[in-house]
């Protein structure tokens, strides 16, 4: 995790003394107090595992020694109803901690209520039941377990965590994969603090509310000596201070248990959540310091930060090789950005960790030789420079970190970069260099997350969809014999985006593709296998199999024939029949099949399945499937699947879904043929 | 590390590894350059151990120290996983040195690991509460290949009830150039050891250095085992040498370890003494057991008081590992590992006046049962055993782990294997359940309706039973919502709704049995062509050939799966059409497995279609494998006949 500056301790003066207490809406839950009037008559969802009563957690930043402090506090209270819902009476706290500062967990309780001959009988979790344990070098975790957890008890905890980091306001997941009857959070954070808050959820909130506290804390400092050393044995110096507070509660009541769908980018982009990033410190009678503030804001921080703009700025190892490209590749500017990609992969390895960040120096990362997103990437940029390339860095958030939110500038929604470059003719290529299987026009699959953005002169947004699609053509040159068996040649194409994964598979050894094909295919006898473009990545990966599906023992007067049966998709993706989120697909897709079947001596086609056109509305896609008769011993048989968009909504799944249905189906559609009596 | 674990977790095995440390290599003297590899320990190859030095050294009844020395060369992406490395350790290993090397594709030296390259982390296994399992890991692969990496490592270790098993040739696509295993031990503290696999040239040499009995072992030239399908896990082809002590001693607890009735009785005596209920339980389950004449029922009533108040939460934490939590501990808390749940179940059964007996086992799915003729720790679980006395003579056997195992039922977890009998006077191995063809069974009946469109509704009523319930017995717990997505994840056909759907368990036979019940809208499944429409009357259960071997096989045909499917589909046809064309019946009776289809046409016209598969579990030669194929090449080929029916003309 890469945590932003700390703010360095101001000196406080002129700060308002006394004020009025506001009076705080009442905490909807009370450690140690739960009776049975409080228990739901019913469970909301009679099969869930176990269910949320409540979940109430407050943030406070509060005066600390020399600064201020972050106090959260959280009590839950869960209906366990299942023996498989015992896991949710263990609980897991992560702590962070780094250059001395820690969060701190402290005042852990918990109760189990078990009704016991008509009674609730309460017992405390016990001390020997809280384990730690140091999970990363700057994260211990906290893990704790409720005692005789049975069917129908009722658990409680409450903790709090005193945190220095106030760049790290809690976060707060309002839905969990239980039912969740009330989930509460409120912020109350002093007018020198502004946070920037990201909330998002398909479920409405019962409370989203704003209100102005006043506020009231004491502040306790080491006094100085006059002399810029601080005496020995002077006592603290405590100020109090009062002030406005932004409070903040939000309240999601009666959410059903998140349950997840194929086809999602990350669950956290359609979990009910809040986070929250530090934007400005101001003390009175003080410049603002703005921590966050504008994507330019971000985009300078950026820059001036020795792990990002820093990295940019020194020489690597691989300068003079970049120097050289620019020398080779004079005139074709393209090309010379793709050989610096691959010098730059073949100098340095992706590890398989995104980050935005650069930890190690270049000449570190040509040490290691492999290195992370950030690293690799920022290496690229670099090289690209040094090549006399127009290249910048294009920040982004990977599939699996969820979608960024433009009008919310906090850097912590991005997760990764990758290089960013500009022609004299005002083209724009993106460059990635993790993955070596790919083209340089292509980025990787985890990029293709809405848009990033641009750091240059003046930074904007970059739409990243892709023009590039996941394809696979099949051609096929069948020929059929009186037993309807099936010889021939099976041509697959693998372009786009369905490159890559065949061409790794391919690499692994000289039979992996056959060996795939034949276990998804087993009932073809594949005599052999001819990959091709394996290494050539700007073009398809074709395999070309020399193949043959057994027909029956002896010659038949009539067959029926279904050669795209034997070739196509099998399954739909789509199997389930009810949605609640969006079909979310890196990039569009296209399955398309062209065969050309020879038909056996003295047969004829008596009956061929008519043409189909399937269109999804707003050209969402199409379905296309043609039969036609090339000469009266040559059949050639079409069909075209397609899906143009990356994102389907629920009410357009149903269509989607159909589609696939009808193109199955036809192309499950035998052709009939017959032998011609003379 | 601690061995003991859930039934619901997967069992991670650490062999602790060992040792010698070389000096590095002066600048320019290449090794283990790559031009020197002879090409048949490329072929099938991702990486190749260029030597490996594995040693034991015996220090004490109470310590080893482990070394390990290994070079590898990576020869593509896939072989990446060898140029990486994790050193296991925890209260009672210790690591006393790693370091690294990265050699290029001539040997030379490229890098050396520093420490501050040298990341440690906590090994959580994703479910104990508590573990003292750390790691320390390194990372030097390299961006192009071939290159080499070389690492060193020494662990001392205060638990020699482990020994090291060597496994020079550990996983598939892996060659080995050389590899050795060198074992020194005080004469006072003879060394156990099995071979296995050995090559003829990796004979044993046995030797003495001073008081010390030498033992080594060398392998060379292995080449690079491919996966094969229905093949033996590598486990069962590479070489391999368990070893083992004859007296140990973990944290005070000292014992003889030379036969299984050694090691029982040092487990037995290490948990002795607590098994003690507190009063109130105790009086609860005498009452209970007085209340219950009948043995079985009493079991049982014991059993379900168990899994009702008690749940698993694992805490591994020193000789933790290896001893329980005591019965009051689980009384007050309700909760205990696998250990703990089954000395407190021991202790419940007692007071309610049964008898049982702990015994370890190797659990897991996938896991190969223990070495019988070799006694060592090579356990991970545990499980109770009650023999009955007063009913005919039969044994209960009980998973205490799980709050929703079927009562006396050993699943593909515990099942068919040897389990170690803890006792006093140290106790024996024993079988658990097996379960075979006769029990695991999958019985289906269908009633399919067509209508004139060729879109058709199905009713399928499926029983599930023996280990057949364990891939779908999860689904019980979910949401329905949920259930009806794995149900349907779990169907292979094209495309379908499932409009109706139950799951309804049975758990009151020796093996436990599902019902599934399901209601399907089946779009086109049949659609009318010209005058004809086609069915497959095997709806649910077509098979597929294995792949046909690329080239000569290799491995032996392991079966290792036992089950009997039968499938019963009643087609409903509309009225306008009669039957035209149907299959052959098929009867295959092979070593392999028995297999018949029959479809034909019923007095109310409507077609009856049966299908039975029947697998034993059973081992081939390799040369067997043609006949092998040829069998399931003709089910495949049963299993996708059809029916053709036509318009009957009006």
């Amino acid at each position: 995790m890469k945590v932003a500056t700390l703010w360095s301790c101001a000196l406080l003066s002129g700060l308002l003394l006394n004020s009025t207490r506001s009076i705080a809406q009442d905490i909807p839950i009370h450690l140690g107090s739960f009776s049975a009037k409080e228990l739901p008559s019913a469970p909301a969802d009679t099969t869930a595992p176990a269910e949320v009563l409540c979940d109430f957690g407050q943030s406070k930043i509060e005066g600390g020694m020399d600064g201020f402090v972050v106090r959260f506090d959280r009590i839950t209270r869960v209906h366990i109803l299942r023996r498989t819902g015992y896991e949710w009476a263990t609980v897991k706290v992560p702590l962070y901690h780094r250059d001395g500062q820690q969060e701190k967990l402290q005042q852990l309780k918990g109760f189990t209520y078990n009704l016991v001959g008509g009674e609730w009988k309460k017992e405390p979790l016990k001390t020997d039941a809280v384990f730690s344990r140091k999970l990363t070098a700057n994260v211990d975790e906290y893990a704790f377990t409720l005692p005789n957890v049975r069917e129908g008890s009722v658990i409680e905890f409450s903790y709090a965590i005193l945190s220095n980091f106030v760049f790290n306001l809690q976060d707060w997941q309002f839905q969990q994969e239980i039912p969740v009857r009330w989930s509460e959070y409120r912020t109350t954070v002093p007018s020198f603090f502004r946070y920037k808050e990201i909330s998002r959820s398909y479920l409405p909130f019962a409370v989203n509310e704003t209100t102005t506290p006043f506020y009231r804390t004491s502040y306790r400092s080491k006094t100085s000596d006059g002399h810029g050393g601080y005496s020995a044995g002077a006592s603290d110096k405590v100020y109090n201070i009062s002030t406005q507070a932004v409070a903040r509660r939000w309240v999601l009541k009666d959410a059903p248990a998140f349950r997840e769908e194929p086809f999602l980018t990350t669950p956290r982009d359609y979990l009910s959540r809040v986070d929250f990033e530090l934007e400005r410190i101001q003390f009175p009678d003080q410049e603002p310091q703005f921590v966050v503030g504008t994507w330019e804001q971000i985009e300078k921080n950026l820059l001036k930060d020795e792990e990002f703009g820093g990295f940019l700025e020194r020489a690597t190892p691989l300068t003079s090789g970049a120097a050289a490209l620019a020398t080779l590749h004079a005139n074709d500017l393209p090309a010379r950005a793709d050989a610096v990609r691959t010098l730059v992969m073949q100098a340095v390895g992706y590890d398989g960790t995104n980050t935005l960040y650069a930890e190690h120096s270049a000449k570190k990362l040509l040490e290691l030789r492999h290195g992370t997103a950030g690293e690799v990437n920022l290496l690229l940029v670099r090289t690209l420079r040094d090549a006399g390339l127009t290249a910048n860095p294009l920040l982004l958030s990977t599939r699996a970190h969820g979608r960024i939110q433009t009008d919310l500038p906090v850097v912590s929604q991005f997760n990764y970069v990758v290089a960013h470059v500009t022609l004299p003719d005002g083209k724009e290529l993106l460059l990635d260099a993790t993955e070596p299987l790919l083209p340089f026009t292509l980025l990787p699959e985890r990029c293709l997350n809405n848009q990033g953005r641009l750091l240059s002169t003046t930074g904007r947004w970059v739409p990243l969809t892709t023009t590039q699609t996941h394809l696979v053509y099949t051609a096929a040159d069948f020929t059929l014999d009186a037993r309807s068996t099936i010889s021939g040649t099976i041509r697959q194409e693998y372009a786009g985006y369905a490159a890559p994964s065949a061409r790794s598979t391919a690499r692994e050894s000289e039979h992996a593709l056959r060996k795939q094909w034949q276990s998804t295919h087993p009932d073809w006898t594949v005599e052999r296998a001819d990959v091709a473009g394996t290494n050539e990545l700007g073009k398809p990966l074709v395999v070309t199999f020399t193949t043959r599906l057994a027909g029956a023992e002896e010659a038949v007067a009539t067959m029926y024939v279904r050669p795209l049966q034997h070739l196509g998709p099998g399954a739909s993706p789509f199997r389930h029949d009810e949605r609640l989120f969006p079909v979310d697909l890196p990039s569009s897709r296209r399955l398309e099949y062209s065969v050309k079947l020879h038909l056996p001596t003295g047969y004829s086609a008596t009956s061929l399945p008519t043409s189909a056109l399937i269109n999804l509305p707003n050209d969402g896609g199409r379905f296309l499937y043609s039969v036609s008769q090339l000469s009266p011993e040559t059949l050639q048989i079409t069909a075209r699947l397609a899906l143009n968009k990356t994102q389907y909504s629920p009410n357009e799944y149903v269509a989607l879904r159909e589609l696939y249905a009808r193109a199955l189906a036809k192309m499950a559609e035998p052709l009939v043929l017959t032998k011609q009596t003379k | 590390m601690s061995l003991f674990f859930s039934k619901l977790q997967r069992v991670v095995l650490v062999a602790g590894v060992a040792f010698p440390s070389f000096a590095l290599a002066g600048a320019g003297t290449p090794q283990y350059p790559v031009a020197a590899l002879p090409s048949s320990l490329r072929e099938n190859a991702h990486a190749v151990v260029r030597r490996q030095d594995e040693s034991l050294a015996v220090k004490s009844v109470g310590r080893t120290v482990e070394t390990t020395r290994r070079a590898v060369t990576v020869l593509d992406e896939a072989g990446s996983q060898w140029a990486t490395e994790v050193v296991y350790y925890d209260k009672l290993n210790t690591i006393t040195y790693f370091r690294g090397t990265v050699y290029d594709e001539a040997g030379r030296v490229v890098r050396q690991l520093r420490t501050a390259d040298i990341h440690d982390i906590s090994l959580s296994d994703g479910f104990s509460l508590a573990t003292d399992a750390r790691g320390r890991t390194a990372d030097l692969r390299q961006p192009s290949y071939p290159y080499t990496v070389e690492f060193e490592y020494e662990v001392v270790s205060d638990n020699p009830l482990f020994y090291s098993t060597w496994r020079p040739q550990p996983a598939e696509q892996l060659a080995v150039e050389e590899a050795t295993f060198r074992v020194l031990t005080p004469t006072s503290l003879p060394l156990r050891f099995q071979e296995r696999h050995l090559p003829s040239d990796g004979a044993l040499v046995r030797s003495k250095q001073g008081a010390l009995d030498v033992f080594q072992w060398q392998v060379r030239n292995l080449a690079a085992i491919e996966d094969e399908a229905d093949s033996p896990p590598v486990s069962e082809l590479a070489p391999m040498v368990l070893t083992a002590p004859t007296e140990f001693e973990v944290e005070g607890y000292h014992g003889r370890l030379s036969s299984w009735q050694d090691l029982s009785k040092w487990t037995y005596d290490l948990n002795a003494g607590r098994d003690v209920l507190p009063p109130a339980i105790q009086a609860q389950m005498a009452a209970l057991g007085r209340g219950e004449k009948d043995e079985r029922a009493r079991i049982r009533k014991v059993y379900e008081y168990l899994q009702a108040n008690t749940r698993y939460i694992s805490i591994q934490l020193g000789i933790g590992g290896w001893q329980t939590f005591p019965a009051s501990s689980v009384a007050a808390n309700g909760y205990g590992d696998c250990k703990a749940l089954t000395n407190y179940c021991k202790a419940l059964l007692q007071a309610a006046g049964v008898t049982s007996y702990a015994a370890l086992v190797r659990a897991g799915s996938t896991a190969q049962d223990i070495r019988t003729d070799f006694p060592s720790s090579q356990f991970n679980h545990v499980v109770l055993c009650v023999p009955l006395t007063s009913t005919r003579p039969d044994t209960v056997w009980l998973e205490c782990t799980d709050q929703t195992n079927p009562f006396g039922y050993m699943s593909s977890f515990t099942g068919n294997r040897h389990a170690l009998l803890l006792l006093p006077q140290g106790g024996r191995l024993v079988a658990t359940p097996r379960y075979g063809a006769a029990e695991n069974r999958r019985e289906r009946r269908a009633d399919v309706h067509f209508d004139l469109q060729g879109n058709a509704t199905a009713s399928i009523r499926t029983r599930h039973t023996g280990l057949e319930f364990d891939a779908i017995a999860g689904l019980t717990g979910l949401a329905p919502s949920e259930q009806k997505k794995r149900l349907g994840d779990r169907l292979p056909l094209p495309s379908f709704t499932i409009t109706k759907f139950s799951l309804t368990p049975d758990e009151s036979g020796a093996v436990p049995v599902l019902t599934e019940n399901l209601t399907l809208a089946v779009p086109a499944l049949a659609p009318p062509n010209g005058k004809r429409v086609f069915i497959t009357p095997n709806l649910l259960c077509r098979t597929s050939a294995p792949r046909a071997t690329v080239g000569e096989r290799r491995t032996d045909i392991w079966l290792s799966h036992a089950y009997t499917y039968t499938d019963t589909v009643r087609l409903h046809i509309p009225a306008g059409f009669r039957p035209e064309q149907l299959p052959a019946p098929v009867k295959l009776a092979t070593p392999f497995g028995d297999y018949l289809s029959q479809v034909q046409v019923m007095p109310d016209g409507n077609i009856l279609y049966i299908r039975r598969l029947l697998m034993p579990n059973t081992r081939f030669s390799r040369t067997d494998y043609p006949a092998y194929l040829d069998f399931r090449r003709r089910v495949s080929a049963a299993d996708k006949a059809q029916v053709v029916l036509v318009k009957t003309e009006a």
